[in-house]
């Protein structure tokens, strides 16, 4: 199995591509586009970071893409996101998937539901002693029914109530996590120093917001970012090298057209 | 197309209140259904009649609370609800004595029972109806509902059908004062012949502690989401509830995550509720929730993060931890 | 059995904002789905089917694009999908949408069991599922957490009310609605929407269902619109209380009072 430290000594960038939307009404157009995405991540030699129904948003699932559009894997080159909110059979199913293709990395999050999306229980993967199935859970679950097979990694939020995360985040390292991958930020965090003062051993990679959009971010993270109506995506990016050379960069929501050629050579 | 005329449009006089009946007792929306009516029919300058199905059922001269008279079906064949049976019993009530307004209660019996009723004598009906207003013009019935989860109030009328039929959402119209000097006739009626009866029965009953705490019926609602993390949090929810004689709700995300039953659900797919305070504990509050609670009287929220829309709708929006901020409450409410 | 499922496309808007002016909710509807109880109902029906074989029918009446819906319920695993779509259709309430959906179940014929959502999230009436029953002259059952078939001709429902639950026997042909909770309902895989890219949808007209047009729309609905309003606003402003937790107790306690509340 990979190490999930190569990508950061090898400057290889998480790219992340969004899986078409089960509400598409141009879905194979859709599929033309993420797969013409998940070929250009491919061959820059990057990892493409394939997102489980974000925000909540219904969308189709990264290995049942790369299954039906026969994509090459990689196994350091492709990650999935796997949430809370499948059912016990459509967890299974993704999982097996996932080892069948030879796709090892997952970034396991608790996830955000909604009216349509089920959600795991505790029963279904013999938690009965928690109310609910966090990340913590499904680290342990997956660790547990598929030894040895992903190398899985955990998110940090450095916008929650930093006790309360911190305290978190170590129940997650504790049930398996390997790396771990923050919630984007735009400068220098005071969360992010402290986490990598207090895991220097754990491969921690930086979300790096590639929209110019600063309201896409308060909202995806909950809470108001000031604004600044001349954020610049790319310099954020050169600036957040800079501030942790030791981290590797999980870019979000880049634009393939006008951003994705200036990033190469910037990671030095 | 089956309209009426005017002239047989004047046949149908009175306004019918279908009252709930459980076992014997008759319900509260019952008495609700009954000061609206008057009130309709104070201006049409008719009577208003209690029509009531049920077996044995307790104390039925509903007089006190505005009915003129009362139609009573008390058989033992209807002590359990069996919809096509109350239907044909209704529909035949109405052929005979034609009325001209149908009020009954937006309840699961009601909104199963009406919509029977309304195909099969081909009138308009109005669902969960939270104004009823006479068209001083023409006497027609004004039927005003929120659609869109209570973003649209529509006004509806059926000018040109006779009953003139609405279901009423519980608990927005006022129990009137009885007035025990009233007075009025009772009618006994028949249920229908034993041929027309249908083969439908209620096998087993069981009433549900938790859903017991009836939303609909509550005047407060402490409701809890992601933010209460568990079922310690909506423990604290139910203590604050106890105190206040409140009920708890819920949003989807804390159904969703097993830390209480579906049936305290608030939102599109749970419940619309309208009470006099709803305080939001750890609700970020989606669409699909403020939906179904934003036609309450006052809306408090407490969460951590100020910028959520639940915190922009509420009235008041305390920022806080909810655990350390209800007990606190409670020992506020145990001083007083 | 063979089960017709009725499904409803709804506009549907995923963002909460709220208006600072109104505190009332600022509404986007650009989007439609499929009315978040119909999935209920789908799922339920194909459970059914799964367990006793037979066929479930989508029927759906709405404008062309209500197309959608058919194809996601195709994606879900129902076997076809049936569009009432005409101009005759149009203006329909519920009396008018439930004789076209009825007349539209006898034409299928031979069916067993009707299921539709408790509810559409748009008209929130629930009047449909009953209207349809009452057209059929058939057995109906509401607000089902529960379905299990207890013989050829005889379904057990659980009906959720108010206070709590019943057990009730229903003989088929029936119309039943169901709530969340029945299930919980699949998600379509990409080979499922894939798949149902292609399916052929039926369209029928007001003639294809032997429909007294009279008693079709607008023209057949007892009901009118006359008047749609946002609702009143809410206050204007929110009093925010911050603080120790002691001082936003007091401070709460103290608003309530000031509203005469406790």
């Amino acid at each position: 199995m990979h190490n999930p430290l190569d990508h950061i000594i090898n400057k290889i960038y998480h790219v992340e591509i969004l899986p078409p939307k089960q509400e598409s009404t141009k879905l194979l157009a859709d599929l033309d586009v993420f797969k013409e995405k998940y070929m250009r991540v491919m061959e820059s030699g990057y990892c493409a970071c394939i997102t489980d129904n974000a925000m909540g948003l219904m969308a189709f699932q990264g290995h049942e893409i790369i299954e039906e559009m026969k994509l090459p894997v990689h196994s350091d080159q492709v990650m999935i996101h796997l949430n809370t909110f499948h059912t016990k059979a459509d967890l299974d199913n993704i999982l097996l998937s996932c080892k069948n293709l030879g796709i090892e990395s997952l970034l396991i999050i608790t996830g955000d539901g909604s009216d349509r999306l089920p959600k795991l229980q505790p029963k279904d993967i013999d938690e009965s002693e928690v109310e609910s199935v966090t990340s913590v859970e499904l680290l342990r679950y997956i660790h547990r029914a598929y030894p040895d097979t992903f190398v899985l990694g955990v998110a940090f939020n450095p916008y929650e109530p930093p006790n309360h995360e911190f305290a978190k985040l170590s129940r997650k390292i504790e049930a398996g996590a390997s790396f771990i991958i923050t919630q984007p930020i735009i400068e220098q965090n005071p969360q992010v120093d402290r986490l990598l003062a207090e895991y220097p051993d754990i491969p921690v990679t930086v979300e790096a917001w590639m929209s110019k959009k600063l309201s896409l971010l308060s909202d995806a993270i909950g809470y108001k970012i000031s604004e600044d109506t001349q954020f610049d995506p790319i310099a954020t990016l050169k600036m957040l090298h800079q501030v942790y050379p030791q981290c590797g960069v999980y870019l979000s929501l880049v634009g393939f057209k006008t951003q994705y050629d200036l990033i190469k050579g910037l990671w030095i | 197309m089956i309209t009426k005329t005017e002239i047989e449009k004047a046949n149908f006089r009175n306004v019918w209140v279908i009252g709930e009946v459980e076992d014997g007792t008759i319900l509260p929306v019952t008495h609700e259904l009954l000061g609206a009516a008057r009130n309709l029919a104070d201006k049409r300058g008719c009577e208003v009649w209690a029509v009531l199905m049920g077996s044995e059922i307790q104390n039925p001269q509903l007089f006190s609370f505005g009915a003129d008279v009362c139609l009573l079906v008390d058989d033992h064949r209807i002590n359990h609800f069996i919809d096509e049976l109350e239907s044909k019993i209704l529909s035949r009530l109405i052929e005979k004595y034609l009325p001209e307004i149908i009020l009954c209660g937006a309840t699961s019996r009601g909104r199963a029972l009406i919509p029977r009723v309304a195909v099969s004598c081909y009138c308009g009906l109005t669902a969960d109806c939270t104004q009823l207003d006479i068209d001083p013009d023409n006497g027609d019935l004004l039927q005003t509902r929120p659609a869109f989860g209570g973003n649209i109030l529509a006004t509806i009328r059926s000018s040109n059908h006779r009953p003139q039929i609405a279901s009423v959402r519980p608990r927005v119209m006022k129990i009137p004062q009885p007035d025990n000097d009233r007075d009025g006739i009772t009618i006994f009626e028949k249920i229908l012949p034993s041929d027309e009866i249908n083969n439908k029965k209620v096998v087993d009953v069981y009433h549900d502690s938790q859903s017991a705490i009836n939303l609909a019926d509550a005047e407060i609602i402490i409701a809890g989401g992601r933010g209460t993390h568990g079922k310690a949090g909506f423990e604290l929810l139910h203590q604050l509830a106890q105190k206040v004689g409140g009920a708890v709700g819920a949003s989807r995300a804390a159904v969703d995550s097993g830390w209480i039953p579906y049936t305290h659900q608030v939102g599109q797919t749970g419940q619309t509720v309208q009470t006099k305070i709803y305080i939001a504990c750890g609700i970020s509050g989606q669409i699909q929730h403020l939906v179904g609670m934003q036609s309450c009287d006052l809306i408090i929220a407490i969460d951590k993060n100020p910028d959520t829309p639940m915190m922009q709708m509420a009235d008041i929006a305390i920022t806080g931890d909810m655990f350390e901020i209800l007990p606190e409450l409670i020992n506020e409410i145990n001083q007083r | 059995m063979k089960i017709v499922v009725c499904i409803k496309q709804v506009p549907a808007s995923n963002d909460a904002k709220i208006d600072p002016l109104t505190k009332r909710i600022i509404r986007d509807t650009v989007k439609s789905i499929m009315n978040p109880f119909d999935n209920y109902a789908l799922e339920e029906s194909v459970r059914l089917r799964e367990q006793f074989g037979g066929e479930v029918i989508a029927l759906t009446m709405g404008p062309p694009a209500a197309e959608a819906i058919l194809r996601e319920a195709i994606a879900l695993g129902v076997d076809s999908g049936i569009l009432l779509s005409d101009r005759a259709f149009g203006g329909s309430d519920t009396w008018a949408t439930s004789y076209a959906l009825a007349k539209a179940i006898e034409k299928i014929g031979n069916v067993d069991l009707v299921i539709c959502g408790k509810q559409a999230i748009d008209g929130d009436t629930a009047q449909v599922g009953p209207g349809i029953a009452a057209h059929l002259d058939w057995q109906q059952a509401t607000y089902l957490v529960e379905i299990k078939r207890k013989d050829e001709r005889i379904i057990l429902t659980k009906r959720l009310h108010e206070n709590g639950y019943d057990i009730c026997e229903v003989t088929l042909p029936a119309v039943v609605t169901v709530v969340k909770g029945i299930n919980t309902p699949r998600v379509p895989t990409l080979k499922g929407r894939l798949a149902s890219l292609n399916a052929e949808i039926t369209l029928w007209k007001p003639e294809d269902i032997d429909a007294n047009i009279e008693q079709l729309g607008l023209n057949g609905s007892p009901t009118r619109v006359v008047k749609t309003e946002p609702p009143a606003p809410r206050t204007s402003s929110t009093i925010k209380i911050e603080g120790t937790p002691q001082q936003c107790a007091k401070e709460l306690v103290r608003q309530l009072r000031l509203r005469s509340i406790v």
